[in-house]
């Protein structure tokens, strides 16, 4: 039996003024239990248009890893909890409510009833206990399966009735509504066979007949052509209505067409091809900016989304590797005076204005100001200073020859080199500008750029490197979903992927507040725990960050309802909504 | 006659204008190719005045400083206020000429904090102008390996092959249409991941196009083995055959020359060619690094929509390059009809 | 006959050296398709290893050979790991599309390239030879890649061509005729760009073939009897030019695959090269080892077609 008295309900309302489930089915208990958004009405009907980079690699929502697979299959399956892209907070979508017991270990989710699958069939508890037993399964490898892995035991699921779900951790996780979103729920009359019989991971490819396919999301397939395009089509039976109590999505088809660059991407879009355009860089823009009114389009600037590019130093511990070269150079990257000249040196500025045209924002810790909830904005954003720089050489015992070139303290000349992946235009470009900065120091500094593959290689496997500019961007606002590039022992702790404990205090104390920050449920609590670890990062540099890009999103007049979001999927965040003039 | 032997000399002089300027570039040049100026990213070409705006006329030439439009961001307005005299032989930046002597004095330039870009300026403010010579030594360097490999080894393969025939021939066209067929991007990526950090960018450059053009035998090659295929076959070949004329002798006397204008087309062809396949290892990740400049990277920004539609002087480079290929071709053509005069 | 069986057992040991050789090259290259995974934030290292057996990578070399022959046996030629399926069925979606571009864009080429190679060979320096010199000299100065885009700017301020793509969405299903005249539509702009890339080359070598079969002495004597041009030109000259433009012709059919790759990628053509590309720059093995192959069996056509012509076309040779 589930403990109802350890049970606390969790005003769902609160900060979703757009959104709020149905009350109106009362009485008739199969009734559906629709959910009503709150943008403006639009009219039905129509199709849009949208480019990705490349064809989905599969439908199964398992499965898929790469962005424009995820983007398309987003369209056609539903979650349980979803984070709004725009306010980043939870809200309830196949869940119409939940409630967490006060230890936070506890879960209970309570289903819309009435709903169907896009082929018609009922949707219940058994779909939702079939789809996690399927992410959780280790034979199947969803690339999910991490995220529901709570103090390193999976979590447990259990069906109370037809419309009720428990969901059981270890320990108390503070993310934990949010591991829910993204996660498609299956549908069992269809998956379960092929999943008995162990062939679930050919299932679903690409090339599927649309009607073996059945989802929760707002659009089913229709047809795939490869190397051209994916159609879906409105899924019938979705679950949200508008205003007016219209069953949403408003339009009739959407269109994904694969185009395989951003330029091309940007030339369909300005030819009309397409009607909603993400991902696209600055310089781009202000191409796309000019003819704005004459070809019947707008843009906008969004601001700076979740990605922070960073330099950082090879500080793995290399014994063994045979690499004695970066070995001695470590002396110099392990000190924390040289990591802070190396960023005192560099023009963030130069950087926001060359390389993204003014469309970026400054970085000096990991949390860009697009991350509202959790950025820590009393850290200080000291500008460029050369002389600041040449100070602390000074302190951490460097000088200079009479040629200007910086010696170490053992009268080593300081050279290194920085790797970037040359598929990036961008990074390789700061790269370029940082070597410039830093021939100002006196060091002598090479760009190294590689194709991406070879890169990560050297990052991951060889430790064959000596610096290297990078960027990630986290799926999600929540400190959590950054637990492995912080924590000393996590896959992504790019900067020393070598340690059995923290190398160091400064890294133990990272360890510990993001630990706490994991079991700490109040929100307050929390962000201070976080906004150690940003202090930490910003002042013992082992990421250099450098810029967070904007988010920049183009969409025809004729869409309304365009509320793009700086979360991916962007323009999509509300491809329900969406509708055409 | 006599016109011919001029056409060559004529072209090979042009030739050899464009080589001194590119190996001596650090004179010609009035800036370095990586000296940025962050105030001004793609900066349009200079204009060059005679006439202040009091309408005076000065003998020496100047240029204005220039500011951003405040009606147009992202672009310049000159800065009447600000002239700045043109000057030959100047004093500026250190380079080393030709690699080896440590010099400041450029062919000409402006004072400081004037800035003389003659074909404007890229993302970074650095000197195309600049950029376009120092370019030069490094695609020039790798045009000419290159295709000097592949002709080498093509011919060397080809005539054999076409000779002696046989299994021989089997053996070597087979294995050259496996090279052509092989997938040598990833050796090439092998390559260039296998070199350790410290290899400058430059030699790692040179020795990705050399593998290009080491794997590039095989088209040389079939287009050689065709003509000593019909070559030997001549009557006057069978006949110095019949007369005990040694395999070596055939091939020198006889055989070879009859294949040395296919291969100075091919050379023609390739060394433009090899110096333009940087651009397709651009796109791919293994061009020349920042912030070295070739004519390679100098073309491969103009695969950017933006540059291609915003700034119309980054296609400056790739118009000079026209009459550099245009002369290389012009020498070879020339060459080729002096060859065939004196075989026939 | 014999001659013709002898190429075949030839062109086969020659797949299977090309197969060998580039599992080979894919072993050198560094990093792998799961290496992206891992810097994912979300994704654990136990994960990857997981797929990583799943798919067999940890197999060594001659195992996987092994188990790929047996897929190709099958039609399937491996597994993509981007895709989660078979390669085969992959190519030939794709490769249908890259050989309606390809074989229109050669044949518009090679239509231009004859007659202007003659015409220019035919009055040799003549002011018309220099122009059509420097031209061709100059289209050979421009990258593929930069023509590709000049093109797409065309479409895009003209507006007279689609920007990219093969059909238009409504377009597929409005019947056959104007389902294909939309098709041609879209192939204009990467066939025009594509016959643009390799007229150059066939221009030079027709014109450097025709004037070598021009000045040599059996045409100057029949100059000399005072046979008229044209019969000259199409009659005694051009068989005479043939031979090395025969090997020119089998070189077209054998890159028929492969030439187009950056066009394709620019004109977001649905053909091979976008797959080939990602496949190449996501280490997806069997599908760039799929791509090969398959060009592979276009080269070894291309060259057996030009070596039964040659034998036909050259006594010489067949004597042999």
């Amino acid at each position: 039996m589930v403990p109802m008295r350890g049970l606390v309900p969790i005003s769902l309302l609160v900060g979703f003024a757009c959104m709020f489930p149905v009350q109106r089915a009362q009485g008739v208990q199969t009734k559906e239990e629709r959910m009503v958004t709150g943008s403006a009405v639009g009219q039905p009907g129509g199709t849009i248009t949208v480019a990705v980079r490349s064809d989905p690699k599969t439908l199964n929502p398992v499965l898929a890893v790469d962005e424009s697979t995820r983007e398309i299959i987003d369209c056609m399956n539903a979650d349980l909890i979803h984070i709004n892209r725009e306010t980043q907070k939870t809200e309830p979508a196949l869940a119409k409510s939940w409630s967490i017991s006060r230890d936070g270990k506890i879960f209970i989710l309570h289903l819309r009833r009435g709903l169907e699958f896009s082929d018609g069939q009922p949707f219940t508890a058994d779909d939702v206990v079939f789809s996690f037993q399927v992410y959780l399964d280790e034979k199947i490898h969803s690339p999910q399966r991490d995220l529901l892995v709570v103090g390193g035991k999976p979590v447990s699921v259990k069906k109370i009735d037809e419309l009720t779900v428990e969901f059981q951790l270890t320990e108390p996780y503070a993310a934990a509504e949010r591991i829910f979103d993204g996660l498609a729920i299956l549908p069992k009359h269809i998956l379960e066979t092929a999943y008995r019989n162990g062939t679930f991971s050919k299932l679903w490819g690409v090339s599927m007949p649309p009607n073996e396919f059945a989802g929760l999301g707002a659009f089913r397939l229709k047809e795939y052509v490869p190397g051209q395009r994916i159609v879906l089509e409105r899924n019938p039976h979705y679950w949200k209505a508008d205003r007016a109590g219209r069953r949403l999505p408003y339009i009739d088809q959407l269109v994904f067409l694969f185009v395989p660059s951003e330029d091309a991407q940007v030339i369909r879009f300005q030819a009309g091809d397409t009607d909603l355009l993400s991902r696209l860089s600055a310089e781009n823009f202000a191409v796309l900016q000019r003819e704005q009114t004459l070809r019947g389009y707008k843009l906008e600037d969004l601001g700076p989304g979740l990605e922070y590019n960073f330099l950082f130093f090879n500080l793995n511990n290399l014994t063994g590797k045979k690499l004695p070269e970066i070995e001695r150079k470590q002396a110099w990257f392990e000190d924390t005076g040289f990591r802070q000249a190396v960023s005192a040196a560099i023009d963030r500025d130069g950087i926001v204005r060359l390389v993204y045209n003014g469309r970026a924002t400054p970085l000096w810790s990991q949390v860009t100001p697009g991350n509202k909830l959790w950025v820590d904005s009393s850290l200080a954003a000291p500008p460029q200073s050369l002389d600041r720089a040449r100070e602390l050489l000074r302190t951490a015992h460097f000088s200079w020859n009479s040629t200007g070139d910086l010696l170490d303290a053992r009268g080593r000349a300081v050279e290194f080199s920085i790797l970037t992946s040359s598929s990036n235009a961008e990074r390789s470009r700061i790269a370029t500008l940082i070597q410039d900065d830093l021939t100002k120091l006196g060091m002598k500094v090479h760009v190294v750029s590689l194709d991406f593959s070879a890169m990560v290689d050297r990052l991951l496997n060889s430790f064959d490197y000596e610096a290297a500019v990078m960027g990630l961007a986290s799926g999600d606002a929540d400190p959590e979903s950054e637990m492995n590039v912080w924590l000393s022992s996590g896959g992504t702790h790019l900067w020393n992927l070598t340690e059995s404990k923290p190398a160091t205090p400064w890294e133990a104390e990272i360890d510990r507040l993001m630990n706490q920050q994991q079991v700490t449920l109040d929100y307050k609590r929390r962000k201070h725990l976080y906004d150690q670890v940003q202090q930490i990062v910003a002042q013992e540099l082992p990421l250099v960050c450098l810029a967070s890009p904007h988010i920049l999103v183009g969409a025809k007049n004729r869409v309304g309802n365009f509320h793009p979001a700086i979360l991916a999927p962007y323009v999509l965040a509300n491809v329900d909504e969406l509708y055409v003039h | 006659m006599l016109n011919r032997r001029y056409k060559l000399w004529a072209t090979l002089a042009v030739l050899a204008a464009f080589h001194g300027a590119i190996l001596f570039a650090g004179f010609f040049a009035p800036y370095g190719y990586s000296t940025q100026d962050r105030a001004l990213p793609y900066a349009p070409p200079s204009q060059i005045h005679f006439v202040d705006r009091q309408g005076e006329f000065h003998l020496r030439p100047f240029v204005y400083g220039l500011k951003d439009d405040p009606e147009n961001y992202g672009s310049y307005v000159e800065d009447d206020q600000q002239a700045y005299p043109l000057r030959l032989v100047v004093s500026g930046s250190p380079y080393r000429l030709a690699g080896t002597f440590a010099l400041r004095t450029h062919l000409f330039g402006t004072d400081s904090p004037g800035r003389l870009f003659l074909l404007g300026t890229d993302g970074y403010g650095r000197d195309q102008f600049s950029r376009l010579l120092y370019g030069g030594q490094i695609s020039l360097a790798a045009g000419w390996i290159a295709a000097g490999l592949s002709i080498l080894f093509g011919g060397i393969i080809g005539s054999l092959a076409g000779f002696y025939g046989g299994w021989l021939d089997d053996v070597l066209m087979r294995g050259g249409e496996l090279f052509l067929a092989l997938p040598w991007l990833y050796l090439l990526f092998a390559v260039r991941a296998a070199l350790p950090l410290e290899v400058a960018q430059w030699q790692v450059f040179l020795l990705l196009i050399a593998v290009i053009g080491l794997i590039g035998w095989a088209r040389p090659a079939r287009l050689i083995r065709g003509i000593v295929l019909s070559a030997k076959e001549r009557n006057f070949v069978t006949a110095a055959r019949a007369l005990g004329a040694s395999d070596a002798y055939l091939l020198r006397k006889h055989i070879l020359p009859q294949t040395y204008g296919v291969m100075l087309t091919q050379m023609t062809l390739l060394v433009p060619q090899y110096i333009l396949a940087e651009v397709t290892l651009t796109f791919l990740g293994l061009g020349v690094s920042e912030p070295m400049a070739s004519w390679g990277t100098l073309l491969s920004s103009l695969q950017q929509y933006y540059v291609l539609v915003s700034y119309w002087w980054m296609f400056l480079p790739a118009l000079l390059l026209i009459p550099v290929f245009l002369s290389y071709y012009a020498a070879a053509d020339a060459l080729q009809e002096r060859v065939k005069s004196v075989a026939l | 006959m014999k001659f013709l069986g002898r190429r075949l057992a030839n062109a086969l040991l020659l797949l299977v050296g090309i197969s060998i050789l580039s599992f080979a090259l894919l072993q050198w290259a560094p990093g792998s398709f799961f290496d992206s995974l891992r810097l994912d934030p979300r994704v654990s290292a136990q994960a990857v290893n997981g797929m990583r057996a799943e798919y067999g990578l940890d197999q060594p070399f001659m195992v996987r050979y092994a188990r790929w022959i047996g897929s190709v046996l099958k039609g399937e030629m491996g597994f993509s790991l981007a895709y989660g399926a078979s390669v085969g069925p992959l190519l030939w979606a794709r490769a249908k599309n890259t050989l309606l571009l390809t074989t229109s864009a050669t044949l518009l080429a090679w239509l231009l390239a004859v007659p202007i190679g003659i015409w220019s060979a035919s009055a040799k320096g003549s002011l018309r030879d220099r122009i059509c010199g420097i031209a061709t000299s100059t289209l050979l100065t421009i990258p593929d890649l930069l023509l590709a885009l000049m093109l797409l700017l065309l479409a895009v301020r003209t507006r007279w061509f689609p920007a990219g793509g093969m059909i238009s969405v409504g377009a597929a299903h409005s019947g056959f005729w104007s389902g294909a005249a939309d098709v041609a539509r879209h192939l204009i702009l990467p066939a025009f760009g594509l016959a643009l890339a390799t007229l150059p080359i066939l221009v030079r070598h027709v014109r450097s073939a025709m004037i070598d079969a021009l000045e040599s002495p059996f045409i100057q004597a029949a100059r000399g009897h005072g046979i008229p041009r044209s019969r000259l030109l199409f009659r005694y000259a051009l068989p005479a030019a043939s031979n090395p433009l025969i090997s020119l012709a089998g070189f077209s059919i054998a890159t028929m695959l492969s030439a187009s790759v950056i066009i394709e990628v620019v004109l977001s053509w649905p053909g091979l090269g976008p797959l080939m590309v990602q496949a190449i720059l996501a280490r997806d093995a069997y599908v760039v080892i799929g791509v090969v192959m398959l060009s592979s069996v276009f080269l070894v056509i291309g060259n057996l077609v030009a070596d039964v012509l040659l034998f036909v076309s050259d006594p010489r040779i067949r004597m042999e």
